[in-house]
């Protein structure tokens, strides 16, 4: 369990994360979501006692994470795939880590197998490409185990093979009863394996829900029918007390009555329908609502 | 789990740092430089000095080897400095921090792989240029050798100038965290006051013998200079350098966000 706490952090007039609380659950793969510059990246540094917070905290398992004697036992992570020595051996790299923290050599081996990295771990990983530099970051983080794991924009530089691979991952460990927690500002890319989101803006909390109440709260739903006889299905749909919003192309958008009710409304009356769409908003439109006005960098074209 | 008592997470943490040293190639390039340049230049020094006696008092003899010592004092700085900067200029720092919260423990193991290597680099370049001077200084009639009184003790004080250089180097880079930076600021803080020997007499004394080259060349030659602080003091001196840099690095180190 992660949990944060009030959590501020200033850098000198800029304020990154803003009396920040949430708590990310075992058992569940939770999406950390936000704009880029929205404050996920300190947020995680400060959970890993990289940043000291400005005020409030951040426990990992119940204790700060600078207190924790062998802290990859406890916490995987992954916040920078190439924050490596480009002249160090992938299996180097790991075997280091592993050291300090009391992990023996056969692990280091076990992890390289995990991700697939066997075949390479001798060479220097200067010659990687992006897409290893995140496998061997994942190795990393799984060296000790952990019950918790932290992985931040995992998702970049994978290709499309390596992306539904780290899915299925991020979920096998979930199902695991571990405790994930994974950062992307694409809301696509969260829909597809988060069941759990936390959604910041300009470091402060947008929202902490389940992704399927995400959707179904800010959706917009209608249904959108054409029509012959469409002035008059209108009438009769206002009647019902649904909404009518004519489009530019003769179609209607209704709201307040869903699609059955609009097209037994329609075969009542003898009108022919054309269309009878039901629409709902994507997951992708529901972020954009929510973090519509937290954007700090938008751009021209609007 | 029950934790670990500290003796084992210190080795721990020096297993991890001596698994880093060992494995990146600007270790070995740097130690190869560090050894071969001085015990090389020591037998140069030593074939000038046998041939260019004036009329004063004969040389020390020991005087050739501490010179060329002074060669590998960048390519270790160089090497202290990297130990911190590498990883700040990759982000590689998180990952250590990460891997291990105490940073304070992160320096001193750092420092203890380091000093180890560089003492034992240090002493083989000493000794082994001392040979080397002391053969060729024999067929002038002027050397000494390892048992005359004080000898063993100044050989083994030189030995110590490149652990010295790479503790400054460290500590420097911890600091600075750029590389750039922190080699300038090494090597300044060693080379540049030994300007402070153009000084008029007495004061290039009063200030040189706190410097860091006046004082390593005072505990290593045999005729210590007199306007100088004495062998103990100067040694006291050489090590307080290092001693001063790591104590702000350990200030430091804890307060900054990585």
């Amino acid at each position: 369990m992660i949990e944060v706490e009030r959590l501020s952090k200033r850098f000198g007039p800029v304020t990154a994360v803003d009396d920040l609380s949430f708590t990310v659950r075992p058992g569940r793969v939770t999406g950390f979501l936000g704009p880029n510059g929205a404050g996920k990246s300190t947020t995680m540094r400060v959970i890993l006692g990289l940043d000291a917070p400005t005020s409030g905290r951040a426990l990992v398992g119940g204790r700060r994470y600078d207190g924790l004697i062998r802290p990859l036992r406890e916490v995987g992570s992954l916040l920078d795939a190439t924050a490596l020595h480009p002249g160090r051996s992938g299996w180097a790299h790991l075997r280091s880590m592993a050291q300090a923290n009391g992990i023996g050599q056969q692990r280091v081996t076990d992890v390289l197998r995990l991700t697939g990295l066997e075949g390479v771990a001798r060479r220097r990983v200067g010659g990687f490409s992006l897409g290893m530099k995140q496998r061997l970051g994942i190795a990393a983080a799984l060296l000790g185990d952990p019950p918790v794991l932290m992985f931040d924009e995992p998702v970049n530089g994978l290709d499309p093979e390596g992306i539904l691979w780290i899915r299925g991952f991020f979920r096998e460990l979930a199902a695991d009863g571990r405790t994930v927690l994974v950062s992307s500002h694409l809301m696509s890319e969260m829909a597809q394996v988060a069941d759990h989101l936390v959604v910041i803006g300009r470091g402060r909390l947008l929202a902490d829900v389940s992704t399927a109440e995400l959707i179904e709260s800010s959706a917009r739903r209608d249904v959108l029918l054409r029509s012959p006889r469409a002035a008059e299905l209108a009438e009769l749909i206002a009647k019902q007390g649904g909404a009518v919003t004519p489009q530019d192309d003769g179609a209607l958008v209704v709201t307040g009555l869903d699609a059955a009710a609009v097209g037994d409304l329609a075969a009542e009356h003898g009108i022919a329908v054309h269309a009878l769409v039901p629409r709902q908003a994507s997951l992708e439109d529901a972020y954009l609502d929510l973090t519509g006005d937290s954007t700090d960098y938008r751009g021209g074209l609007r | 789990m029950s934790a670990p008592s500290l003796p084992i997470r210190a080795l721990d943490l020096l297993a991890s740092e001596w698994t880093k040293f060992r494995s990146v190639r600007s270790t070995y390039w740097s130690l190869l430089v560090a050894i071969v340049t001085p015990v090389a230049f020591s037998a140069v020094v030593a074939f000038a000095f046998a041939n260019s006696r004036g009329h004063g008092p004969p040389p020390d003899p020991l005087l050739p080897e501490v010179i060329s010592l002074e060669y590998a004092v960048i390519a270790v700085s160089v090497m202290g400095v990297l130990a911190f900067t590498a990883e700040y200029s990759t982000g590689l720092i998180r990952v250590t921090f990460t891997a291990a919260p105490r940073r304070r423990a992160v320096l001193a193991a750092k420092a203890a792989v380091l000093a180890a290597v560089t003492l034992a680099a240090g002493e083989l370049v000493a000794f082994a240029s001392f040979g080397l001077v002391q053969a060729v200084l024999a067929g002038h009639r002027e050397g000494v050798s390892l048992g005359h009184p004080g000898v063993p003790g100044a050989v083994l004080s030189a030995g110590l100038l490149l652990c010295v250089c790479a503790m400054l180097g460290l500590a420097l880079g911890a600091v600075i965290r750029h590389t750039a930076g922190g080699i300038a600021a090494t090597i300044a803080v060693i080379l540049v006051p030994g300007i402070l020997a153009l000084l008029p007499s007495p004061w290039n004394g009063r200030i040189g013998r706190f410097t860091l080259l006046e004082a390593a060349q005072q505990v290593s030659v045999l005729h210590p200079a007199t306007d100088l602080f004495s062998p103990a003091w100067s040694l006291l001196v050489v090590l307080a350098w290092p001693a001063a840099a790591l104590a702000a690095a350990a200030v430091v180190i804890t307060r900054r966000d990585a």
